[in-house]
C-alpha cells in the first residue's frame, strides 16, 4: 500500500466557490495504461491500455463494461488510489498524484466506518476539513434528510440495511463537497427496489449540485438512466470502445421520458455494444 | 449463541459450578483420606489463613503492592505497545519483518529472562518492573499489529479521498479498527504479566503476593500458600471483569464487530 498523501490538485478550489455557482472540475485522462501483478496467480495483468477520456466539468459520465475490464482501475487512477504505469490523469489541469478531497469516491464495497454513527460517518469529511460544528451539523442534517436517513442519525452501520449503509456512504462523499465524485458500482449490492430509489435520488441531487460525476456500473439500464454520456469499455485490457450521448437531457428524465422510443433504441444500442464484449 | 435456553442471570452465574466442584473434590480428598495439614490445608484452614493475613495487614500490603506493579506495567505496555503495533501494522513489509521476531520473544517467557535481569539490576524493584513490562508488551504489540492488518484497506482509502492524512487514518481507522485485537493483546499481556510478576516477586523478594506465597513455605504454612494462589486467580478474574470487559462492551460490541 505505497501511497503518497501529497495532493497536488483541488485542495482549495472546492470551497472557494461553494456558494452555489461552483463548477465541477474537468478531468482529463491521457494515454492511461496500467499493469499489475496478480497476487494469486503471479501473472502480469494489463488492466488498462491507452485510455484517453475527457470528463467535462459538471458532466455525469457513466462507464459500463464487462467484469474485470479495468473500470475500477480507471476510477482508482482518477481518484489517485492507483499510480498508473503509463499515461496520466489531470483535474482542471493539475496532474493527479494521490488521493485528495477534491475527488470524492463512493466505493463498491462498504467503506463507511463501523465504529462511527450515521451522523459521524457523514460528518467525517467535514471534520477533516475542520468545518465549525454548527455548519457541520447543518450540512449533515441536510444530507440525512435528503437520503431518507432521519431517525437513524445515531445508529451504527451494523444496525442499518444494505441500502441505508450505501446511502450513508453517498451522503458522506457528497457532504464533503468534492469537485468530482467518483462512484464505483455503488448500488451493486443493493436490492432492485432500493436501487431504483437511489438512482432517482442520485439523478435529482446531481441536477441540483454541479459536480462532475463518473459512475461505474455493469448495469446498462443504470448507465443510460443516469449518464449524460455513456462510455462502453472493452474486455481486458480495458480500452474505450464507444462513447455515446444520451438522447434525453438529464434534467428531463422521468419514467415517462424513459419510455420514449429513442431512449429505448439508445439503451438497446449500448446493450448491444456491451454484449459484443462479454 | 446457541446456549440461549437458560435465562441470562443463570448463565452469568454458571461460572461458579466448576469452582464448587473443585472445592468439593478438595474437601473429600482432605477429609475422606485424612490427609494431614502438612500435606494439604483444608478450605477452612485456607480461609483462616487468609483472615489472619488480612488481620495482620500482610495481605492488603502485598496485594496492593502486586496490583500497583501490574498497573504500572500494563499502562506502560499499552502506552508503548499500541503505538508501535499501529505503526508496524501499517505496512506489510514491517509485518513480514517483525512477526517472527515478536513470536520469538513471545516464547521466551518473562521468567526465562529473570536470571539475566537479576544479573543486570540485582534483586530490585526495577527487575520486577522490567519483567512485567517485557511480558505484557510483546502480546500487545503483536496483536495490535495483526489487528491493523485485518482492517479492510478501503477504510483508509475512503479517508484519503475525504482529505484525511496519515494521522487521521491512524486515529479514525487503525485505532478503532484494531481495538478488538488490542483488547485481546491487553488481556493476554496482563495475564502473562501477572504470572511473570508473581515469579519475579518470588525470586526478587521485595514484597508482593508472590513473595508472600513463597515466604509461607518457610513456615510450612500450606493454608497461606493456597490462600495466596486463590487470591492470585480471583484478582485476575476481577481485573478482567472490571477493566477489560467494559472496554469491549463500550466499543466493540456497540459497533457490531466480531470479537477476534
Amino acid at each position: 500500500m505505497a501511497r503518497k498523501s501529497t495532493t497536488t490538485v483541488g485542495k482549495d478550489t472546492s470551497r472557494a466557490d461553494k456558494a452555489g455557482q461552483r463548477q465541477g472540475a474537468r478531468i482529463l485522462v491521457d494515454g492511461l495504461s496500467h499493469k499489475f501483478v496478480d497476487q494469486q496467480t503471479g501473472e502480469v495483468v494489463q488492466a488498462l491500455e491507452q485510455v484517453d477520456l475527457t470528463i467535462e466539468s459538471g458532466e455525469f459520465l457513466t462507464v459500463v463494461g464487462p467484469s474485470g475490464c479495468g473500470k475500477t482501475t480507471l476510477l482508482n487512477a482518477i481518484a489517485g488510489l492507483v499510480h498508473p504505469t503509463g499515461g496520466e490523469v489531470s483535474s482542471d489541469g493539475a496532474v493527479v498524484r494521490g488521493p485528495g478531497r477534491d475527488r470524492g469516491v463512493v466505493f463498491q464495497e462498504l467503506a463507511i466506518l463501523p465504529w462511527r454513527t450515521v451522523r459521524r460517518n457523514i460528518a467525517h469529511g467535514l471534520e477533516i476539513q475542520k468545518i465549525p460544528r454548527k455548519e457541520r451539523e447543518e450540512r449533515v442534517g441536510y444530507y440525512v434528510d435528503l437520503m431518507g436517513l432521519s431517525g437513524f442519525e445515531n445508529a451504527y452501520p451494523h444496525q442499518l440495511s444494505g441500502g441505508m449503509k450505501q446511502r450513508v456512504a453517498v451522503a458522506r462523499t457528497w457532504a464533503a463537497d468534492p469537485n468530482v465524485i467518483l462512484m464505483d458500482e455503488p448500488f451493486a449490492a443493493v436490492d432492485a427496489q432500493t436501487r431504483i430509489t437511489l438512482q432517482e435520488e442520485l439523478l435529482r441531487i446531481s441536477t441540483v449540485s454541479n459536480n462532475t460525476i463518473m459512475f461505474i456500473t455493469h448495469n446498462v439500464d443504470e448507465a443510460v438512466f443516469l449518464g449524460d454520456r455513456v462510455v462502453v469499455m472493452t474486455r481486458r485490457p480495458g480500452r474505450i470502445k464507444a462513447l455515446l450521448d444520451c438522447p434525453i437531457p438529464r434534467s428531463e428524465r422521468t419514467v415517462d421520458t424513459m419510455a420514449r422510443p429513442e431512449f429505448a433504441a439508445f439503451t438497446e444500442r449500448v446493450l448491444q455494444l456491451v454484449r459484443e464484449e462479454v | 449463541m446457541n446456549s440461549g435456553r437458560l435465562p441470562r442471570p443463570v448463565l452469568a452465574l454458571l461460572f461458579v459450578v466448576p469452582f464448587a466442584v473443585i472445592i468439593g473434590v478438595w474437601v473429600v480428598v482432605k477429609h475422606a483420606l485424612h490427609v494431614s495439614d502438612d500435606a494439604l490445608a483444608s478450605p477452612a484452614g485456607v480461609l483462616a489463613a487468609a483472615r489472619d493475613l488480612t488481620g495482620w495487614g500482610i495481605l492488603p500490603f502485598d496485594v496492593s503492592r502486586s496490583l500497583y506493579r501490574l498497573a504500572i506495567g500494563s499502562v506502560l505496555a499499552a502506552a508503548i505497545g499500541i503505538p508501535i503495533g499501529l505503526l508496524l501494522g501499517t505496512s506489510r513489509t514491517c509485518v513480514a519483518m517483525f512477526a517472527p521476531f515478536l513470536r520469538f520473544f513471545q516464547s521466551v517467557s518473562g521468567i526465562a529472562i529473570l536470571p539475566l535481569l537479576i544479573v543486570w539490576f540485582g534483586f530490585t524493584e526495577k527487575t520486577i518492573q522490567i519483567v512485567i513490562l517485557y511480558t505484557a508488551l510483546v502480546p500487545v504489540i503483536f496483536n495490535t499489529m495483526t489487528g491493523v492488518r485485518t482492517i479492510p484497506p478501503v477504510y483508509s482509502d475512503a479517508l484519503a479521498t475525504l482529505g484525511g492524512g496519515r494521522l487521521h487514518v491512524i486515529r479514525s481507522v487503525y485505532l478503532p479498527g484494531a481495538l478488538a485485537s488490542i483488547v485481546v493483546g491487553l488481556r493476554l499481556g496482563i495475564g502473562y504479566g501477572w504470572r511473570a510478576l508473581i515469579a519475579g516477586e518470588m525470586l526478587v523478594g521485595a514484597g508482593g503476593l508472590g513473595f508472600m506465597i513463597f515466604d509461607a513455605r518457610r513456615f510450612h504454612d500450606l493454608g497461606q500458600i493456597i490462600a495466596g494462589m486463590v487470591i492470585l486467580g480471583a484478582l485476575y478474574l476481577v481485573i478482567d471483569r472490571l477493566v477489560l470487559a467494559p472496554i469491549e462492551a463500550a466499543t466493540i460490541a456497540r459497533w457490531g464487530l466480531e470479537r477476534t
